[in-house]
């Protein structure tokens, strides 16, 4: 069970920053600008969340597979597939959680913090970051659970190749079709716990934000 | 020392303004919807006019024609906000650092602004854990902290009644007095303009109708031309002296007596204003509130404004006064009012402000805050 789980935490431990940065951005921008196709891009955006795997992970192999630059890449069933796996379905929960978080900061503080000498950068840093910061860490709690889950859309781009793509819940998979359920007994939990701890994470940050 | 020239559009809400502005207090005048918080945010930087010019001292800091538009970090401009914008999750020791360069110096300096505004040892405490008081003390220490060449205050009393308003208007007198920064205050409310204001600047529906020093407000005639300009609310001068029978106090104009309620303690020639959205309508059919009842008056509907939800009525008394009132367009429909009906209206006691000549010019005291 080890090289799954290896395999797994270094998917999250690559798909996080690409969850983080990709998903807060977007959520910054439907949060605080008006621009044309914002209706459009924030649809396209959610998209990953509530279509099946596998058409998702379809629609990546054809990218992958056949369009011109990509295909050379050779990205498809190797690690860097699983990475793009793992984030595209978890983004979206980030950009929403973001978007909210955004939202919620009144830009008041903001244009105080301007008119007190402070530059973009510090302004964001300082002011809406923070102010935003419960919002942050409860996305950043449900899309690495999400992504450390990642299953459908794995299996199409990635495989399920021992040691270089199986992760936990590919592994799962492949212990139970060989009726090995002790070895799936024992990453389900470690998958159960996971999602748990994220659940409780979020949980804590709402309670905390109430009071 | 401030010239600003700009216009200015959101919607199809239009601004034109024009002033220039000392070293000393400006107030810009006028009533809600006017343009007041929209010029400040113009000045300060968070919003772009189309055209025009703002110079402060030497610096211009947005020029159409010259393509200058400094940011607002750089506009060394302060803002104090209506809602005052304290970062919530700073203490007021880190809100009041903010603006400071980061050094040794920092703590130590923000510490001194904190002492000033008599806030010692409520550093530690976040906003929300001070009272409505302290937290504007912080958001003008905060705001001076910065060291602004020019400080904007929007409606800075609106959240506070009473004695609280009255001691931090005493404040900003002395901070104007010490620091000799200029300042520009929004009010729609004629208690602040007459005790904190040294030039009037007065708006009305995005133009900037007068600008006169206050002074003028205090000249001959029963109503000063300088008020005329503003058009808006009534205003009269006269004496503040006790009631014939002594239960409280009573304002005496030329062709106006009123019986006053929050005016206590202040004898004298003074003024009183009424706003207009204060004056009550009574219906003659129905008992009249006891609260109503000191000055019910009668007169002829001269003319009805409706602009957007209210409408103005224009009320003329037997003894040739033109009263303003306002309402939601939707209330006294019943009344079927139109040019011409006789109506009676009441001034309740308590939506009169006064002040006596010299409250402005007064010595500051040590400010007392509950």
């Amino acid at each position: 069970m080890t090289g799954p789980l290896l395999v797994s935490l270094r998917v999250l431990a690559l798909s996080l920053p690409v969850i983080v940065i990709l998903g807060g951005w977007i959520g910054w921008i439907l949060a605080r600008k008006a621009f044309p196709g914002k209706m459009l891009l924030s649809l396209l955006v959610q998209l990953p969340l509530i279509l099946p795997p596998s058409v998702t992970g379809f629609y990546l192999l054809l990218l992958f597979g056949k369009t011109p630059f990509l295909r050379h890449l050779g990205v498809l069933f190797s690690f860097p597939a699983l990475v793009i796996a793992a984030s595209v379905p978890a983004v979206p929960i980030m950009v929403q959680a973001a978007r909210a978080g955004f939202s919620s900061v009144n830009s008041e503080y903001e244009d105080a913090a301007r008119t007190l000498g402070k530059g973009e950068g510090h302004v964001f840093f300082t002011i809406t970051l923070p102010l935003a910061r419960r919002s942050l860490l409860a996305g950043l709690a449900l899309s690495s659970a999400r992504a450390l889950g990642e299953f459908g859309v794995s299996l199409m781009i990635a495989g399920n190749i021992p040691g270089l793509t199986q992760t936990l819940p590919l592994y799962i998979f492949s212990r139970v079709e060989t009726l090995n359920f002790a070895q799936a007994h024992g990453a389900a939990l470690l998958l159960a716990l996971a999602g748990f701890s994220s659940l409780y994470a979020v949980r804590m940050l709402e309670e905390g934000r109430r009071r | 020392m401030l010239h600003a020239e700009f216009t200015c559009s959101i919607g199809d809400f239009f601004l034109e303004t024009s002033f220039n502005l000392g070293a000393e207090t400006g107030v810009l005048f006028g009533p809600s919807g006017a343009g007041k918080s929209m010029t400040l945010r113009v000045l300060s930087g968070l919003k772009t006019p189309s055209d025009g010019e703002i110079v402060l001292g030497e610096r211009i800091l947005f020029s159409k024609a010259k393509k200058i538009n400094l940011p607002p970090r750089d506009r060394r401009i302060g803002l104090l906000f209506q809602g005052l914008a304290l970062f919530p999750h700073m203490t007021a020791l880190q809100n009041v650092a903010y603006p400071l360069p980061s050094g040794r110096e920092k703590r130590k300096k923000a510490e001194e602004w904190l002492k000033r505004m008599k806030l010692e040892g409520l550093e530690d405490r976040l906003p929300s854990q001070l009272s409505g008081g302290q937290r504007q003390r912080v958001a003008l220490a905060r705001a001076l902290a910065a060291e602004p060449e020019l400080l904007l205050l929007d409606e800075p009393f609106s959240a506070l009644d009473g004695p609280l308003r009255r001691s931090l208007r005493r404040e900003l007198r002395r901070l104007q007095h010490e620091t000799g920064i200029p300042m520009i205050c929004v009010t729609h409310q004629a208690e602040d303009l007459c005790s904190l204001g040294s030039k009037v600047i007065v708006l009305k529906n995005g133009r900037t109708l007068d600008t006169f020093p206050i002074e003028r407000l205090w000249e001959k005639g029963s109503r000063g031309e300088a008020w005329n300009a503003l058009g808006w609310g009534n205003l009269f001068r006269g004496t503040i002296a006790r009631c014939g029978d002594g239960a409280g106090f009573c304002f005496t104009g030329r062709n106006v007596r009123l019986a006053l309620g929050n005016c206590t303690n202040m004898p004298g020639e003074g003024v009183v204003f009424i706003s207009p959205d204060t004056i009550r309508l009574l219906y003659p059919s129905l008992p009249i509130d006891p609260e109503l009842q000191p000055n019910i008056f009668s007169g002829a509907v001269q003319e009805t404004v409706l602009s957007g939800n209210t409408v103005r009525i224009y009320l003329e008394t037997d003894d040739g006064i033109v009263w303003q009132s306002e309402h939601p367009a939707e209330s006294y429909r019943e009344l079927r009012l139109e040019p011409g009906s006789r109506v009676r209206f009441s001034v309740p006691p308590s939506g009169i402000e006064c002040w006596i000549r010299g409250e402005a010019r007064e010595g500051y005291s040590p400010p007392n805050f509950a």
